[in-house]
C-alpha cells in the first residue's frame, strides 16, 4: 500500500513538473512583460530597472532554472535571496543553503502582489462556486432522474431527458451569457439578480456582507452540465435496480411505493452516481474560468484570465500550477481509495 | 408516524427558505448610513496598485490622486499651482528649484506612526519619495520622470521646510513633471515597514485615506479628518465623506449601474452604447436630458496612426510608405471630420492641425497647418511618387479592437485614393511589443500628455529617444537641434515658437496621420456638485458635494 501511495506521489510530482515546464516555455512565444508594465513613456534606463527587477534581464535557461528553483521544494538560495523572497521552510547552510520549503510563486508583474495570497484571495469563491454547482446539480440531476425513471415512458420522462440532453450539448459560457442577460437584465425587476457580482460587497461605513444572490446564477450556469449527466445516470441506473428480483420481492411484501423508491431503489441506483460527482468536482474547479469571467466572479478563473491578458506570467503559471494540483490530488485519491476497495489494482 | 415526519420537515423546509430568503432581504436593505456622502464610481482596468512609484495609467493614477499630494499642481487651465509647497524660486541659469514647503501639513493616521497619529510632513520626505522613484531596487515604472535630468544627490532637504532640487541642466517642463503622480509624497515609515506590499498599505497626507481593499471587487477610501486644504470660505475639505470604486470590467455593465444609479459618474462612453446617450453632433439625447449632465472637455490626448519611417528596416525598405509623398496622401485621404461625427458623435476634434492637442500653452493646435481632406490631391502626390496602382504591395494597418471601426474607415478612405490596406486587429500587449520593436508598419496609436507641456509629445520624434517613447523611429537632424535648443531654452514664449516649427517638420515629414484630438467625457448624476472634468482628466474629488436627497 505505502509503495502504491508513493508511486502515485512520484507520478503527480512529474505532472505538476511537467505542467511547469510546459507553462513557462508556452508563455515565451508572447509579448514582453516588462513593456506592459511600463507605461506610454519610459526611457531605457527604466525598461532596465523593470527587467532586472522581474528577472528578464538573465538569458532564457537560466530564468527557466531559477524559476524551477523557486517552485521546487528543495532548492538552494542565498541567505539574501531567503530574506528578501520572504521565504519559509527549513534551509542548511552558510550563505548558500539548501533546504526544504513550500512552493515560492513569485510576486504578479503587474502588482507586485505575492501569487499565493492573490490565489488565495480568490480560492474560496471558486471553491464556495464549484460546491454550490455540485449542490444544485445534484439536487435536481437526481430529482429529474428519479422521475424520468419513475415515470418512463412519460410526457415528463421525454422532458426530463431533453432538458438533460439540452443541458449537456450547450455550452457553458454561452448558457451564462443567456442566463445573465435573461435573469439579471431583462427580468431583473422581478428577479433582483445583478448579471455580475461576487460574493461579498462592500458599504461604506456598514462594512462587508454576504451577497448569496450573486452565486445563483453562475452556480446554476456551472451546474447545469452536472445535472444533465447526473440525471442520465440516475435515470439508467434507477431503471436497472427497479428491474431487480429484490424490488418486486417489496412491492409483493405490501411496501408502498413512495417507500420502495426512495428507500430501496434510489438507495441502490446511487453508486455509481456519486462516483460521477466526486469525478466531476475537480472538473467544476477548473472548468469555472469563463463562468467566473462572464459573471465577475472573482475566482481563480477570473484571475488566471486577466492575468493572461497582462502577460502576468507568475500569476498564470501559479493558477495553472494550482489547477493541475487540484486534479492530481483528485486522480490520486481516487487511485487509493480504488487501491484500497480493490485489491486487483495494486501495484506489484 | 409518517404523517408527523412530514410535517416535521415541511416546517423545517419552511424556516430555511424563511432564513434564506430574509437573508438576501437583509442582504439588499443594508446601506450607507443617513447623511454620509458617497461618491461612487467605476474603475473598468482595474487598480493593479496604490504605490505611486508605479502611478502609470489613468485608473491607478485616479486613486492615487486621492491618497496623496504632490508639491505643485495642474489646474483646469492647465497653470501650475502650488500644493505641499507654498512658493519657489529658480535659480539664474534654471538649474537649482529651491521650494518652501506648508507647515501645516500631517501624514494620514496610520499604524506605521507612534500612537497611531499621523506625523507632520517634513523636506526629507520629499528626499525619500523622490529618491525612491529613481532607485533601481524600486523598478519604478516613472524613474524616466528623473533618469538624465536630476543631478547627482540633487534631492536636498536643507532644511525640515525647504526642500532644494538640482538639475543637470535646465529642464523648463521640470515644474510640470512634479505635478505627476508619479511624485506623489509617501511617508517613509510606510513603505520601510511594508516593502513590496507598500502597495496596498498606501500612507500619504491626501484628502482620503484607504479603509477597505478587496482587489477586483471593491476599493473604498474614506475622508482624512485633519486634511490641510480648506475652501474660500473656510471649510475643510474634502465634503465627501466617503469613495467607493467597483472593478467591473465591462464598460456596459458599468452604464448599467450608472442608469440604476449606482455610480455617481462615469468616463468615457463605450460604442456599444453611445448612440443611445448622443446625437451625432454629441448632444445628449432628448430622453436623457435632465436626468444626467454630460461634461466635455478638451483632453491632452491625441489619437493617430504612426508609420515606421526607419529607412534601414527592411519592413519600411519594401513599402510604399518610406516615400514621403505617399505618407501625406494618406493624411489628405482620410475625411476626419465625417469620422468624428459617424464614429465618435462628434466626441473629439479631427487632427487637422498638428501633434499636440489643443489646450497647451504652445497654441501649436492653433498655429500648425496639417492636412484637411482632399482626395485629389491625395491622388496628385501619389502619382508624382510614381506609385505603380497594379502591383502596389499591401499595407497591414495594426489595431486593437477599441480602434477597429476607426481603422477600417481609414482604410476604406485610402483604398479610394489608390491604395492596398488591410485592417489587422490584435491584441494590445501584442501591439505594444510590436511598435516598440520596430516590427509594426503601420499602427494605431496614441499619446496622452504625461506633463502639460508641448515638450512631452516632440520626445516622441526625437531622434535619440528609444522606442518608446519615438515608435515611428523618425530621424531628422534638423528637428533634432530645435529639440536640443528648446530643452535648455529658458524663455517660454521662445520654447513655444520652437515647439511649433517642430511640430510643423513632423506634419510634413508625415511619419504620423493625426486622427482626433480626444475630448473628456463624462457622465454625471444631477445631484453631484462641484464635480468637473480637466485636460488631464484627472479625478478631482477634493471639492465634490452631493445634494442628499430629503427624507
Amino acid at each position: 500500500m505505502a509503495r502504491l501511495i508513493f508511486s502515485k506521489f512520484l507520478y503527480g510530482f512529474a505532472v505538476l513538473a511537467g505542467v511547469a515546464i510546459l507553462v513557462f516555455f508556452l508563455f515565451q512565444g508572447f509579448g514582453d512583460p516588462a513593456r506592459l508594465v511600463l507605461g506610454q513613456s519610459g526611457n531605457a534606463e527604466t525598461l532596465k530597472n523593470i527587467r532586472k527587477d522581474l528577472a528578464l534581464d538573465q538569458p532564457k535557461w537560466k530564468q527557466f532554472i531559477l524559476y524551477m528553483n523557486d517552485l521546487s521544494p528543495i532548492s538552494i538560495y542565498s541567505k539574501e535571496e531567503i530574506k528578501e523572497k520572504n521565504i519559509h521552510g527549513l534551509f542548511l547552510g552558510n550563505d548558500t543553503k539548501i533546504g526544504l520549503k513550500f512552493p515560492y510563486l513569485r510576486r504578479s508583474y503587474q502588482s507586485k502582489k505575492s501569487v499565493s495570497e492573490i490565489l488565495m484571495d480568490a480560492l474560496p469563491a471558486t471553491l464556495m462556486l464549484a460546491f454550490a454547482a455540485m449542490f444544485i446539480a445534484t439536487i435536481f440531476g437526481i430529482a429529474l432522474g428519479v422521475l424520468a425513471a419513475v415515470k418512463k415512458g412519460t410526457w415528463m420522462d421525454t422532458t426530463a431527458i431533453f432538458t438533460s440532453v439540452l443541458g449537456i450539448s450547450v455550452p457553458s459560457f454561452f448558457m451564462g451569457i443567456v442566463l445573465a442577460f435573461l435573469f439579471g437584465f431583462l427580468l431583473q425587476s422581478y428577479t433582483h439578480l445583478h448579471m455580475t457580482g461576487s460574493l461579498y460587497d462592500y458599504i461604506p461605513f456598514a462594512g462587508r456582507h454576504l451577497q448569496l444572490q450573486n452565486l445563483v446564477l453562475p452556480a446554476i450556469t456551472l451546474g447545469i452540465r452536472p445535472m444533465a449527466i447526473i440525471a442520465q445516470l440516475t435515470r439508467s441506473s434507477m431503471l436497472d435496480v427497479l428491474h431487480q428480483n429484490y424490488i418486486r420481492t417489496a412491492y409483493a411484501k405490501g411496501l408502498s411505493k413512495k417507500r420502495i423508491i426512495w428507500n430501496h431503489v434510489l438507495r441502490n441506483a446511487l453508486n455509481p452516481v456519486m462516483t460521477a460527482i466526486t469525478g466531476w468536482f475537480a472538473e467544476l474547479l477548473a472548468g469555472a474560468f469563463f463562468v467566473e469571467y462572464i459573471f465577475g466572479w472573482n475566482g481563480v478563473g477570473k484571475v488566471t484570465v486577466d492575468a493572461l491578458e497582462k502577460l502576468d506570467f507568475p500569476v498564470v503559471m501559479g493558477s495553472v500550477l494550482l489547477t493541475a494540483t487540484f486534479f492530481v490530488l483528485v486522480n490520486m485519491l481516487a487511485d487509493i481509495m480504488y487501491g484500497i476497495l480493490n485489491p486487483r489494482v495494486r501495484v506489484h | 408516524m409518517y404523517n408527523k415526519k412530514y410535517i416535521k420537515g415541511k416546517v423545517l423546509i419552511r424556516i430555511g427558505l424563511f432564513l434564506l430568503c430574509s437573508g438576501m432581504l437583509n442582504a439588499c436593505t443594508r446601506d450607507v448610513p443617513p447623511g454620509k456622502k458617497v461618491f461612487y464610481y467605476n474603475e473598468t482596468s482595474g487598480i493593479s496598485s496604490l504605490d505611486p512609484a508605479y502611478a502609470k495609467s489613468q485608473s491607478i493614477m485616479w486613486a492615487i490622486h486621492q491618497l496623496y499630494n504632490t508639491l505643485l499642481e495642474v489646474d483646469s487651465n492647465l497653470v501650475i499651482h502650488p500644493s505641499l509647497a507654498k512658493s519657489w524660486e529658480i535659480n539664474e541659469d534654471h538649474t537649482i528649484y529651491t521650494f518652501h514647503l506648508r507647515t501645516d501639513v500631517y501624514f494620514n493616521d496610520d499604524a506605521v506612526f507612534p500612537g497611531g497619529k499621523g506625523r507632520k510632513l517634513v523636506a526629507k520626505d520629499i528626499v525619500f519619495s523622490f529618491q525612491r522613484i529613481i532607485d533601481p531596487k524600486t523598478a519604478s515604472s516613472g524613474a524616466w520622470i528623473f533618469n538624465d535630468r536630476i543631478a547627482k544627490n540633487g534631492f536636498i532637504a536643507l532644511n525640515d521646510s525647504t526642500f532644494q532640487l538640482k538639475l543637470i541642466r535646465p529642464f523648463q517642463p521640470i515644474l510640470g513633471i512634479l505635478s505627476m503622480q508619479y511624485c506623489s509624497i509617501v511617508a517613509p515609515e510606510s513603505v520601510l515597514k511594508y516593502g513590496a506590499d507598500f502597495r496596498s498599505h498606501p500612507c500619504g497626507t491626501g484628502p482620503f485615506r484607504l479603509q477597505y481593499w478587496q482587489e477586483g471587487q471593491v476599493m473604498i477610501f474614506e475622508k482624512n479628518d485633519h486634511y490641510w486644504e480648506k475652501d474660500s470660505l473656510g471649510k475643510r475639505l474634502p465634503y465627501l465623506d466617503a469613495v467607493k470604486i467597483s472593478f467591473f470590467d465591462n464598460k456596459a455593465t458599468e452604464f448599467l449601474e450608472f442608469r440604476q444609479g449606482r455610480l455617481s459618474f462615469m468616463n468615457d462612453i463605450d460604442p456599444s452604447f453611445k448612440d443611445e446617450i448622443l446625437t451625432r453632433n454629441g448632444e445628449l439625447r432628448e430622453q436623457w436630458r435632465g436626468r444626467i449632465i454630460l461634461q466635455k472637455h478638451p483632453y491632452l490626448n491625441t489619437e493617430y496612426f504612426g508609420i515606421l519611417v526607419d529607412t534601414t528596416n527592411p519592413l519600411v525598405k519594401n513599402s510604399p510608405l518610406k516615400i514621403k509623398a505617399v505618407r501625406q496622401a494618406i493624411n489628405y485621404a482620410i475625411n476626419k471630420p465625417q469620422l468624428m461625427m459617424y464614429l465618435r458623435n462628434s466626441i473629439g476634434y479631427p487632427a487637422e492641425r498638428g501633434m499636440v492637442p489643443y489646450g497647451l500653452p504652445s497654441g501649436n493646435a492653433e498655429h500648425v497647418k496639417g492636412y484637411t481632406y482632399n482626395p485629389d490631391k491625395a491622388r496628385a502626390l501619389l502619382k508624382s511618387a510614381g506609385i505603380d496602382f497594379k502591383n502596389v504591395p499591401e499595407i497591414k494597418l495594426l489595431t486593437i479592437s477599441t480602434y477597429a471601426d476607426i481603422a477600417s474607415f481609414a482604410a476604406h478612405a485610402i483604398e479610394q485614393i489608390g491604395l492596398k490596406v488591410q485592417v489587422e486587429v490584435i491584441q494590445k500587449s501584442l501591439l505594444l511589443q510590436q511598435t516598440a520593436q520596430q516590427q509594426a508598419l503601420f499602427f494605431r496609436a496614441s499619446w496622452i500628455a504625461d506633463y502639460p507641456d508641448a515638450e512631452n509629445y516632440m520626445a516622441q520624434y526625437y531622434s535619440k529617444n528609444p522606442s518608446p517613447p519615438n515608435y515611428t523611429r523618425y530621424r531628422n537632424p534638423l528637428f533634432d537641434a530645435l529639440y536640443e535648443k528648446a530643452l535648455i531654452e529658458t524663455n517660454d514664449s521662445i520654447r513655444y515658437t520652437l515647439y511649433r516649427q517642430m511640430d510643423q517638420m513632423v506634419i510634413d515629414d508625415a511619419p504620423v496621420v493625426p486622427i482626433f484630438y480626444d475630448e473628456v467625457i463624462h457622465l454625471v448624476q444631477p445631484n453631484i456638485t462641484g464635480f468637473y472634468p480637466t485636460s488631464m482628466n484627472m479625478l478631482e474629488l477634493r471639492t465634490v458635494d452631493i445634494k442628499l436627497e430629503e427624507k
